[in-house]
């Protein structure tokens, strides 16, 4: 009641003063909403730098032991990006030579990773790091898909079906085949502008 | 206009273990049915005379039936290894479209009815480092703090009630006429 009250009278300038008149005898103590100010969580200490917890060498190291287990990798084909990991398909659609039976290593990897750790490459990874395999195993066409143009009062209506080429790869192999941050011929990075 | 009404939707699907270790061609058997005599066979007659047997040394692993009936149009009868059969019509087609149209037969792999592809990717292992959920890649202490927490549970910015305001105003005047006394 008291509350809404004081909401009613705070609606009008000249109750507000005869308000906070009211106000000046009373002891003026803010809420602690007021006071407190939010603390960050307990922060995360940043230890110095522990050649164990080399992060590069503890993935060589796991490349070098067979320890890095299944490798996903993004890989950029006919302007599409995909997600794979060994035993995906992927479909492929335009016109595009490879046929069925034909092996490809697919050569622009954006990405590749692990259980424990991402290998990202800016933007692709050195061609001679991962080692992406697929074989063409379809080559098809795709469903009709209908273009209907339309003018309202115009007498104007066209009307094409169109059927795409479509490929279809199975990703045999990601494989990881140098060490990484090994390469001394690879381009430096003050070179690289991105 | 809903498509899904005449056009089948699906997932992409391939024949099981088709592209590991090797690929293997899924068309077995092409029968080519054709009239000796009708007009519309003629295409049928040319390509069976001149490309026939370059089409099956090129696909050595298909199995080609070549089958005359009188006055009949001219057929394709195509059998897939999973048990699929398509049938296509040549009425009056030239011999070099009944070449592009087997020739794709003989690279497609069975299930040869266009469906609509949802996705152009399938995988058996969608995710590897695990999939996200809202405490990935968020500071640790966030996530072993018990909740409710009094710093981590308040809300960041609460409105101002209006009786926060009034009592704003009333300090300041309380402290204003203090400093005037």
């Amino acid at each position: 009641m008291f509350l809404n009250k004081i909401i009613g009278l705070a609606r009008s300038p000249t109750s507000v003063n005869q308000l906070s008149n009211l106000f000046q005898r009373c002891l003026i103590s803010s809420t602690s909403a007021f006071q407190n100010k939010l603390t960050p969580a307990q922060s995360l200490e940043v230890s110095k730098y522990d050649e164990r917890k080399d992060p590069v060498k503890n993935i060589n190291e796991m490349i070098k032991n067979d320890e890095a287990g299944r490798l996903f990798a993004v890989v950029h084909i006919c302007g599409k990006q995909f997600k794979v990991t060994a035993g995906d398909i992927i479909l492929i659609e335009g016109h595009w030579e490879p046929s069925n039976g034909d092996e490809l290593r697919l050569e622009k990897v954006l990405l590749c990773g692990s259980q424990d750790f991402t290998l990202i490459g800016r933007p692709i990874l050195q061609k001679d790091l991962v080692n992406v395999q697929a074989t063409v195993i379809e080559k098809s066409l795709s469903h009709t898909r209908t273009h209907f143009k339309f003018k309202k009062r115009k007498q104007y209506r066209r009307i094409n079906f169109q059927r795409q080429p479509t490929t279809v790869l199975r990703i045999n192999s990601i494989e990881i085949k140098n060490l990484v941050n090994q390469n001394k011929n690879a381009e430096s990075l003050e070179n690289v502008f991105y | 206009m809903n498509h899904s009404q005449f056009l089948v939707s699906g997932f992409l699907r391939a024949p099981i273990y088709n592209g590991i270790g090797r690929q293997i061609n899924q068309l077995q058997r092409v029968t080519l049915k054709f009239c000796k005599s009708h007009g519309s066979s003629q295409g049928m007659r040319n390509f069976i005379e001149n490309n026939l047997v370059d089409f099956a040394k090129q696909n050595d692993s298909v199995v080609l039936y070549v089958k005359p009936r009188r006055h009949r149009s001219p057929v394709i009868v195509a059998e897939y290894l999973n048990g699929d059969r398509k049938w296509m019509s040549c009425h009056n087609r030239p011999s070099e479209e009944i070449l592009k149209w087997l020739s794709l037969l003989s690279l497609q792999a069975g299930d040869t009815e266009p469906i609509r592809y949802r996705k152009h990717w399938h995988t058996d292992v969608p995710s590897i480092q695990g999939p996200w959920n809202p405490f990935t890649h968020k500071n640790p202490g966030h996530i072993i703090a018990e909740y409710p927490h009094e710093g981590l549970g308040r809300v960041f910015k609460a409105p101002q009630s209006a009786t926060e305001k009034l009592l704003k105003i009333a300090k300041k005047r309380n402290e204003s006429e203090n400093k005037k006394e």
